[in-house]
């Protein structure tokens, strides 16, 4: 039986499917065994957005999907919020099917998607709580208090009684947020929530994010930005072709390429520079101001690389550790333009 | 009782998108006198056929047409929640889009009432038609029936529209003209074959007029059966709307067609 908790790294294996996970700290907040969902198509053979894709987030943890677009991220969380049924295979919310028990499952949920849509445009900021909050079913004395707490909260009380067609793009999204919200959401689904947003506002935004994990609300956050995933997730999966291909934290998620991904040493001369882009296995060697970085294909090219250095009275360097980014590009491979 | 207050909020929700979109005095000088003129022409049409009867059935035909119309406009309201982006999230919310989507337009109701007796009201007293006010209050109250029958019937289209966006227009356009040419606002129904009659009788509209028709003569105890069963043709197209709603929810959650995607 393996143990999950929330600082623990129960991965798959690369390439395989995470196997059904048994609990012994409560039921997770979401569980996906081997969900596919297919699309089928008129003469064609269908699309498989998912292929067995399988997935255990524990109470109160973030968790991040990485993947490029079309890996079925979105589709996932389609499935959980119970907006799509899946072909094949199971996955719970707090322990209710989202087939099965549906109902229960929305009474839980929050779903928050990035863009413009998923407002009524025409109406307040305050109006579109209210009547989000009336539709999770939130009592009214309640609803009130709540819908101002939250305008307070994410910044825009100030506008609430603006039509939301007036809105910024981050001031949407700070609203979408608090639609997710309004019903007191134990489990959230965001679907890249930054998405088109300003540096500055998408800094806001996970601010925000990193007080609801203070909450201890459950998050999965679907999203192509690394800079967020890395700051907010407790573990990330990286999805591919419609399956998990791997989960960790973002802080050990260096061990699924190599523990060590290149050297970095004070300014090399151009000639060392040069030999040490002929070594076999390096990469790249690139100079920036007072450092050079070497990056190497894999740990078995160290040892040429530092009998090389040694030999030019290198004595000082510091490794490299791969960041989430670079992760990212090996395990899903670099596919250019190519959706 | 948490039903009730959903409905409530949505019904509010839906008055402060069309706040928007209208204010008192732009619905008045814009809308209302749009309508009145549209009543009138017909009304003039019967004047110059000189015929009194024709003109008090033009009139009143026309007038209470306007209910139905407004209704119908529940089929661009079904399908801006789709457009909108809304729809996945009310499938995702604990309430079921069914009892949302029908709420929500329901000021509709209420604004096709006040159109179509209003635009009565005027025309009739520019016609010299005598609408004494007891008799005028039952009226409103035939014209609200029928205006809730067509919003039914409207919210029904709109469901059935939800994935042919590109025809929804031509539909509701067709929808209108066949209430205007089939429910007897300017043909009377037994110019029709029993068939097109029978198909006239469970359409919103047909019987309500009636209804009204025999009303505006002062026969409000005949106008009881014709406008007791407008609202049963009413239930009728808002129980299949419910089931319809409920049926394309399910479907969209097993095909994914309740997108979100911009």
């Amino acid at each position: 039986m393996t143990v999950v908790t929330r600082d623990a790294v129960t991965l798959a294996p690369f390439g395989v499917p995470e196997p059904e996970l048994q609990y012994s700290a409560g039921t997770p907040a979401i569980a996906a065994v081997d969900l596919v969902r297919e699309y089928p198509r008129k003469r064609k053979d269908p699309v498989r957005a998912l292929q067995g894709l399988s997935l255990t987030v524990a109470q109160g943890e973030v968790h991040g999907l990485l993947g490029p677009n079309g890996a079925g991220k979105t589709t996932l969380v389609k499935i959980l919020s119970t907006i799509l049924l899946p072909t094949s295979g199971q996955a719970t919310v707090c322990g209710h099917d989202v087939v099965r028990h549906g109902r229960d499952v929305r009474e839980l949920i929050g779903v928050v998607m990035g863009g413009d849509r998923g407002l009524y445009t025409r109406l307040t900021g305050r109006q579109n709580l209210e009547f989000w909050g009336a539709l999770q079913k939130v009592p009214r004395k309640v609803l009130r208090s709540r819908t101002e707490h939250l305008l307070e909260r994410l910044g825009l009380a100030a506008k609430a009684d603006a039509r939301v067609e007036t809105y910024s793009r981050g001031m949407k999204q700070r609203l979408h947020l608090a639609r997710g919200l309004i019903g007191d959401a134990r489990v959230l689904f965001l679907d890249e929530p930054t998405m088109g947003m300003d540096p500055v506002a998408a800094r806001e935004f996970r601010k925000l994010i990193g007080e609801l994990r203070d909450e201890q609300r459950t998050i999965l956050l679907a999203t192509h930005d690394m800079t967020e995933a890395e700051s907010l997730c407790d573990r990330v999966s990286f999805v591919r072709d419609g399956t998990v291909v791997a989960t960790r934290s973002p802080h050990a998620v260096a061990g699924l390429v190599s523990a060590v991904q290149g050297l970095e040493l004070d300014s090399a001369d151009a000639a060392l520079a040069a030999t040490l882009a002929e070594v076999p296995g390096v990469t790249s060697v690139t100079t920036d101001g007072a450092t050079t970085r070497i990056l190497v294909r894999s740990q078995d090219d160290f040892p040429r690389l530092l009998h090389l250095l040694a030999d030019h009275g290198v004595t000082s360097l510091r490794t490299l550790r791969p960041s989430l980014e670079d992760v990212y590009v090996r395990l899903i491979g670099d596919r250019g333009l190519e959706v | 009782m948490n039903l009730l207050l959903i409905i409530r909020r949505a019904f509010w929700l839906g008055a402060r998108d069309y706040t928007a979109i209208f204010t008192w005095k732009t619905w008045l000088t814009n809308w209302f006198v749009r309508v009145v003129a549209q009543v009138s022409f017909f009304a003039l049409i019967g004047r110059m056929l000189g015929d009194p009867g024709q003109t008090q059935f033009l009139l009143v035909g026309n007038a209470v047409l306007l209910a139905a119309m407004v209704g119908m406009y529940a089929v661009n309201m079904v399908s801006w929640e789709r457009n909108a982006g809304t729809l996945p999230l009310l499938a995702a919310g604990p309430t079921h889009p069914a009892v949302v989507l029908t709420a929500r337009g329901s000021y509709l109701i209420l604004d096709g009432t006040l159109s179509a007796s209003g635009a009565l009201l005027v025309t009739a007293h520019l016609f010299g038609m005598p609408l004494p006010w007891p008799r005028a209050a039952i009226v409103i109250a035939l014209i609200a029936v029928v205006a809730a029958s067509a919003y039914c019937f409207g919210i029904l289209a709109g469901s059935l529209l939800l994935g042919f966006r590109s025809i929804q227009t031509i539909v509701t356009n067709v929808g209108l003209v066949t209430l205007m040419t089939l429910c007897g606002v300017n043909v009377p129904l037994d110019f029709y074959p029993e068939p097109m009659r029978w198909v006239a009788s469970v359409l919103p509209l047909t019987n309500g007029l009636v209804a009204v028709r025999l009303a505006v003569t002062g026969q409000w105890q005949a106008a009881l059966f014709p406008a007791a069963w407008e609202a049963l043709v009413g239930i009728g197209w808002l129980t299949l709307c419910l089931l319809m709603v409920t049926a394309l929810v399910r479907r969209g959650r097993r095909h994914g067609t309740l997108d979100y995607a911009s």
